[in-house]
């Protein structure tokens, strides 16, 4: 992975002096907290319900063992044993003290880690497909890009106080995994070059980004992001926080108008002082080598005597792996979506474990997936079940990968001051409902995902099934959407029925979840096909109890 | 637009810590400059709201010494594009930063072109003159001499 060099260590060094003596006027008094929201937001510190969090970027989710240890570490010191895997990638640790702050932000930096602009109307953490440099449907690592991305967008000058966030993800592979449709800008490479998608996003009015440019050359990329960043900074809303960002600016211009405004923005610039010549995406790239992969020969006999001996492996790995460039490996998902657990939670603990099983078996590597989980991106087959059996031993063996109880789930009330109503406890209510593994194998491919208000965190509009926590006078309320998708095939979920109070939505989840088995073509049709296929409307009924 | 975020007087310095006088010249607001400056003699300043295109001032730089490019609230960013595009063009005369203008503006200011500033701040001079110096790197070109990381490791491995 990539790694600092000296020039990168200057800059985190300098940014955590900052940010050291900003903590300082504000614990001294000098700064009130109004003027100090802004400064400690663009360091990705939140002040929620109970405590201060902290947020901090995994960039593209790529994270070393050393550095999931460092997580680890922190929370244990400074935290109460748990950190939160976000859908940015990142981590968000909940109960943190603002005093010490300065302190876990250079334990960090020791290990080239910081939470900037992980907060704040500024460019985000660029994510990318968790199977990137894995996946055998891939054409190119798109990290590379990502890291080019994340340096340029660093501290950036001119887009520090943008109308709103921004948010970039970048794919290189036939099968979105990285969401990019839903994104501010995303980005497809393709052998052609970058296919340029703007204008994407959830919140309280999700749309799906359009493609302005097809074959961009990776040399002159950095110059057109930052025209279609620089005409969002002047032109995009700023009298309404959530009509501001870039979806509203390209809707209201139409793709074709804000197309040519970029164009003509990009052609005003010097591309050779915004694009570095090809040498340093050269020199990024050397830092993603595929790792020397084992040529261990994979006993499939071995291996099959396993997976009868233990029923519980066998669903794993049907679930949990993903096909590898290489045949003798795969991927592995840890889940992090145990029945009843919070979704995206890890303990200290598991860290450590997760961080071991890294360096043993995963050839140094973890990534975190924006459906929070985390990924070993190549893992022998041959030491599937030696793995297994010490992620099951620290409850990291749940065998649901992309299935139904593998939700997504924003904080919600239980921690945000921006929710409506609570996730985390319905999440964990749907999980138990389908407990049952044979019942959650048979049902099969089926994402659900919620979101505890209208921002949106739990991506619910792109959810096959998506849930929307809503304040009713007082009381929360949840409205079912179906038909999301945040694939190639990306779609925006529709509500369908009334709302229901929280004790009525499990059962609206299991009524649809059976419709569907009856309902399906035969055992291969996915939920989202069926869904597709018959129309929502075929579904809605299922929502509501019987009368 | 936003709450007031500094309890201090501003005072205008420019980069190099000097505070300022009234340097005299005759202000004029954006859209009698873009009427009138074609027929105008001499060398005026020019105040800049967010929403207002600098580029419509391009043709008459010539009789421009001084923008003062506004920032209502420090949320609001229009105010770094503008500058660049203004440094862009080519032009050198001062770049005076006015309105919301905070000490941990100051940086990016400076990288955006900006040289003087109307500062609330408790000690503008010594604020102005440690926020060129607050970061050792930048990682991208803008408006100011600074080299951007990946030139300066060219540099290194030539």
């Amino acid at each position: 992975m990539y790694q600092y060099d000296a020039f990168d260590h200057a800059f985190i060094r300098d940014r955590v002096a900052d940010f050291s003596d900003q903590v300082a006027r504000r614990l001294s008094g000098e700064l009130t907290e109004d003027q100090f929201k802004p400064l400690r937001l663009m360091n990705g510190l939140y002040l929620q319900l109970h405590a201060y969090m902290l947020r901090i970027a995994i960039p593209y989710g790529l994270l070393a063992p050393r550095q999931m240890r460092r997580f680890a570490h922190i929370a244990r010191t400074y935290d109460r044993g748990f950190g939160h895997f976000t859908t940015r990638t990142n981590l968000q640790f909940h109960w943190i003290k603002l005093a010490e702050t300065p302190q876990i932000l250079t334990e960090l930096a020791e290990v080239e880690m910081h939470s900037l602009q992980t907060s704040g109307n500024c460019i985000r953490n660029t994510t990318s497909d968790h199977f990137a440099a894995a996946a055998k449907d891939e054409f190119e690592d798109p990290r590379p890009w990502c890291e080019l991305i994340r340096q340029w967008s660093s501290n950036h000058p001119e887009f520090s106080f943008l109308p709103r966030k921004f948010k970039i993800a970048i794919t290189a592979a036939v099968k979105d995994r990285a969401a990019i449709r839903l994104h501010d800008i995303g980005l497809h490479l393709t052998p052609q070059g970058f296919d340029v998608y703007v204008g994407g996003g959830m919140g309280r009015t999700p749309a799906l980004a359009h493609c302005i440019r097809r074959g961009l050359p990776g040399s002159r990329l950095l110059g057109y992001l930052e025209a279609c960043l620089r005409v969002y900074n002047r032109y995009g809303r700023r009298d309404n926080s959530f009509k501001a960002r870039i979806k509203i600016l390209v809707n209201a211009l139409g793709p074709d108008e804000y197309k040519r405004q970029v164009e003509a923005e990009w052609a005003t610039m010097d591309a050779s002082r915004i694009d570095p010549p090809s040498d340093e995406i050269e020199r990024i790239r050397a830092f993603f080598p595929l790792p020397d992969l084992s040529d261990a020969a994979f006993d499939a006999a071995a291996h099959a005597r396993a997976e009868t001996a233990d029923p519980g492996f066998a669903r794993w790995v049907k679930n949990n792996t993903h096909p590898h460039k290489r045949d003798n490996h795969v991927s592995v998902t840890i889940s992090l979506k145990p029945i009843g657990g919070t979704p995206g939670d890890a303990s200290a603990d598991q860290m450590d474990v997760m961080a071991d099983m890294a360096e043993t078996y995963g050839y140094n590597e973890l990534r975190i997936t924006h459906e929070q989980n985390v990924v070993l991106p190549h893992v022998a087959r041959a030491d599937l079940y030696a793995l297994y059996r010490r992620l099951d031993a620290a409850g990291l063996g749940t065998a649901n990968a992309g299935k139904i109880t593998d939700i997504i789930c924003c904080p919600g009330l239980d921690y945000c001051s921006l929710a409506n109503a609570r996730s985390i406890p319905l999440a964990q209510e749907i999980s138990r409902r389908f407990e049952d593994a044979r019942l959650s194998d048979k049902i099969g491919d089926l994402q659900i995902k919620m979101s505890g208000c209208i921002n949106a965190c739990g991506h619910h509009h792109v959810g096959h099934i998506g849930i929307l926590g809503v304040d009713k006078q007082g009381v929360e309320f949840y409205q079912i959407l179906l038909g999301g998708r945040a694939d190639e095939k990306a779609a925006l979920g529709v509500i369908t029925g009334k709302g229901l109070p929280a004790e009525a939505v499990p059962g609206a989840v299991e009524r649809v979840a059976q419709l569907y088995l009856k309902l399906r073509k035969d055992d291969n049709e996915p939920f989202i096909d069926t869904l597709e296929r018959l129309g929502r409307e075929a579904f809605a009924e299922a929502l509501h109890e019987p009368a | 637009m936003s709450r007031p975020n500094s309890s201090y007087e501003p005072q205008l310095v420019n980069r190099a810590g000097d505070v300022l006088g009234d340097d005299g010249i005759e202000t004029l607001d954006f859209d009698r400059a873009v009427a009138e400056l074609d027929g105008l003699n001499g060398s005026y300043a020019v105040r800049v709201e967010p929403a207002q295109d600098v580029r419509e001032l391009l043709p008459y730089l010539e009789h421009i010494a001084r923008f003062d490019i506004v920032f209502p609230g420090y949320r609001d960013g229009r105010g770094y594009s503008s500058a660049r595009i203004l440094r862009d063009a080519g032009y050198k005369g001062a770049l005076r930063a006015v309105g919301d203008v905070l000490r941990d503006q100051v940086f990016i200011m400076l990288r955006c072109g900006f040289d003087e500033f109307l500062l609330k701040d408790r000690t503008p001079s010594e604020t102005v003159v440690a926020a060129a110096k607050r970061y050792s790197v930048t990682y991208q070109s803008a408006a100011d001499a600074a080299t951007p990381v990946w030139a300066l490791r060219r540099a290194g491995a030539a």
